[in-house]
């Protein structure tokens, strides 16, 4: 079993952070059995082809513009992730649908890839997130936990929960 | 880094001088490789033009322009079959924002396919080669292990976890890929593509004055002239003489930039004495028209000795080309015999392009050497990679200036610092999309993008793909590139309709 979870995102944005937040904050405070690769995939945009090839299952936290109001979550599964974001909110959205369209035609598409995401309120130069975001924060935790123990992972508490 | 160095009067060790020659010699390559192909080629390729062509007839094209091995007609069938899948299924993805069929393109349908062919070999590529940059910069597109007074890559023969034989064998065998690719693939593919669009050997050429700091320095001294790539400025387009590069000729006004100076937004600035305090004045977002006589950028009017000075590649491969730089003449006079065209040929968005790709070959060339010198110090016991006699800043004098030189992918790029008590007092940076998307200035001299559109020619206003491939031709960053295309292309039409 072969299991990436990314968190993409500019934690110099505001909300659009939310993602590198999220996995760093799983990273510290749980345990995997089997492990899996946990990654701050950060801005980067072809860069991150070689950590999607060849896995099972990648799991994705994003900011998404899902044109609903701020702190609005929802997860999209495998095809539905490039056609929904095709309104491109930030450049490394670019990356994103570019590294998912270059797996696919390269024949090296994870099994399954799994976007959870959250509608951001504020994209400005701030390292600060929004209360809105801020507060669905352990939402999202849960929903990415739960996405590993479908896969098959068991998650371990390391530390309580913020 | 380099700015602080300079301030504090810190020379490297040689180990760190050869380490960034390397992170910047691949990082040169793959970034170079990665714009032509995953960036600009689709301004010249049309992707759907592919399905049309004959795979055999393909293969005899290949064939003819290279001995690279993946080339048989059942090679271009598979590639063709991938793209058919991909238009069917409705989803370009990558291909997703072109103006595919638009009549601006000119390829016969096989050297599409074979650039397309090109394209995902290249992604392929790109993602093994860069592991050199991630063995000594730990992360790309980000190295991680620069630090003022040297690297943080250890080097140990007796260690697994840093440089010994096992990385300089897997880094001479990274640079023998790039270079083969580079080689074989990519010269190949833009001498095939350039000539069928010579016409831009005469658009797009801009403001006819060429900047470079100079990099890949030969010696540890600070700011040194003795680079690989030598410095220097052309004026007016004259190869026959380059000016030493002085950073005290480099300054910004605000005039037409959202920012304000606490004096005069018309008086130019050195970047020592460099103000960034925003003063957005412009209309509210979304807006259909941004009103150029008054302030419209982000950008402040970077300008040399006065004059909007292009940087980038083509910058450095005419600075190396003027100054008799031996390697890179003869890549240039090949490249330019092969096209049938003169040197001036060069300014345009054309050479531009080409630039990228000389410098793509001589960059990959000298890898195995910048390897071999590391080797080599190892081989002697030298394995210092730091000096950390300034490390402690009760050792820095109580004010002090520095500037940094660095020659980055896209061009000049210089940190300016003024450390007061020990902390920072002033930090600018003037980068190299700074110097090409620079705004008019006190004088209104026109920037580098704004004066290399005039006079495009644009088949179809609502598809002007011509300003992409001038824009693109500089390599401007994806987010900046964005950008652009939607407020810059469409004022360009407007500028033409007056």
């Amino acid at each position: 079993m072969k299991t990436l979870l990314v968190g993409l995102g500019n934690i110099l944005m505001g909300d659009e952070g939310i993602g590198v937040h999220v996995i760093n904050d799983i990273k510290q405070r749980y345990s995997f059995e089997p492990p899996l690769e946990i990654l701050d995939g950060g801005t980067l945009g072809l860069d991150l082809l070689h950590f999607f090839e060849e896995k099972d299952d990648v799991v994705i936290v994003d900011a998404v513009n899902f044109k609903r109001e701020p702190g609005y979550i929802d997860i999209l599964r495998d095809d539905e992730i490039p056609s929904k974001i095709n309104a491109k909110l930030t450049v490394h959205h670019i990356g994103l649908s570019d590294i998912l369209s270059a797996l696919k035609i390269l024949g090296k598409t994870p099994k399954k890839i799994t976007l959870i995401g959250i509608q951001p309120e504020i994209l400005d130069m701030t390292l600060d997130m929004t209360s809105v975001v801020k507060e669905r924060f352990n939402e999202l935790i849960e929903l990415v936990i739960n996405e590993l123990k479908e896969i098959g992972h068991k998650c371990v508490l390391l530390s309580p929960q913020k | 880094m380099r700015a602080v160095e300079n301030a504090l009067g810190i020379t490297i060790p040689d180990n760190a001088r050869i380490l960034r020659n390397l992170i910047s010699g691949i990082q040169y390559v793959q970034d170079h490789v990665i714009h032509f192909y995953h960036l600009h080629a689709l301004d010249w390729v049309d992707v759907t033009g592919a399905l049309k062509a004959d795979p055999a007839k393909t293969s005899a094209l290949a064939q003819t322009i290279s001995d690279w091995p993946n080339s048989s007609p059942t090679y271009f069938k598979a590639v063709q079959g991938k793209v058919k899948a991909l238009v069917e299924s409705g989803q370009l993805g990558i291909f997703a924002n072109g103006y595919w069929g638009h009549s601006a393109y000119k390829l016969p349908p096989e050297a599409n396919l074979m650039a397309v062919a090109h394209y995902l070999e290249a992604l392929e590529w790109q993602k093994d080669v860069i592991r050199m940059q991630v063995l000594l910069g730990a992360k790309n597109p980000h190295p991680q292990t620069f630090l003022v007074g040297g690297m943080a890559t250890p080097i140990d023969p007796n260690s697994q976890n840093a440089i010994n034989a096992g990385t300089i064998s897997a880094m001479l065998g990274y640079a023998k890929k790039a270079q083969d690719f580079v080689e074989k693939v990519y010269i190949p593919d833009l001498l095939a593509v350039a000539g069928f669009y010579k016409e831009w050997a005469s658009i797009g050429g801009g403001v006819a004055n060429y900047l470079s700091y100079g990099e890949f320095q030969k010696d540890t001294k600070s700011n040194t002239t003795n680079c690989w790539l030598p410095a220097g400025f052309i004026r007016n387009r004259d190869l026959s003489k380059v000016e030493p590069v002085d950073h005290k000729k480099v300054t910004e006004d605000v005039a037409y930039a959202w920012y304000k100076y606490s004096d005069d937004d018309k008086k130019a600035k050195h970047p020592w004495d460099g103000e960034s305090t925003p003063n957005y004045t412009g209309p509210k977002p979304p807006y259909e028209f941004l009103d150029t006589t008054k302030k419209y950028s982000w950008v402040k009017a970077i300008r040399y000795d006065g004059l909007s000075t292009e940087v980038g590649p083509l910058s450095r491969m005419l600075v190396a080309y003027a100054s008799g730089h031996k390697r890179v003449k003869e890549v240039v006079d090949m490249v330019l015999g092969k096209l049938g065209v003169g040197p001036s040929a060069l300014f345009s968005t054309l050479g531009r392009t080409a630039a990228r790709g000389i410098e793509t070959l001589v960059t990959a060339e000298m890898l195995p050497t910048w390897i071999n010198e590391l080797a080599a110090n190892i081989k002697k016991g030298d394995l210092k990679v730091h000096n950390g006699d300034k490390w402690d800043p009760s050792t820095w004098p109580a004010e002090a200036k520095g500037y940094g030189f660095h020659e980055a992918p896209r061009g000049a790029l210089c940190h300016w610092v003024v450390i007061k008590d020990k902390k920072v007092a002033n930090y600018q940076c003037v980068v190299p999309g700074g110097w090409n998307s620079t705004p008019r200035d006190a004088k209104g001299q026109r920037g580098v993008f704004e004066e290399s559109l005039i006079g495009t020619p644009i088949a179809d206003p609502h598809k002007p793909i011509e300003i992409l491939r001038t824009i693109h031709s500089f390599d401007p960053c994806m987010a900046c590139a964005i950008h652009i295309v939607d407020s810059e292309g469409k004022e360009l039409i407007k500028v033409r309709a007056k």
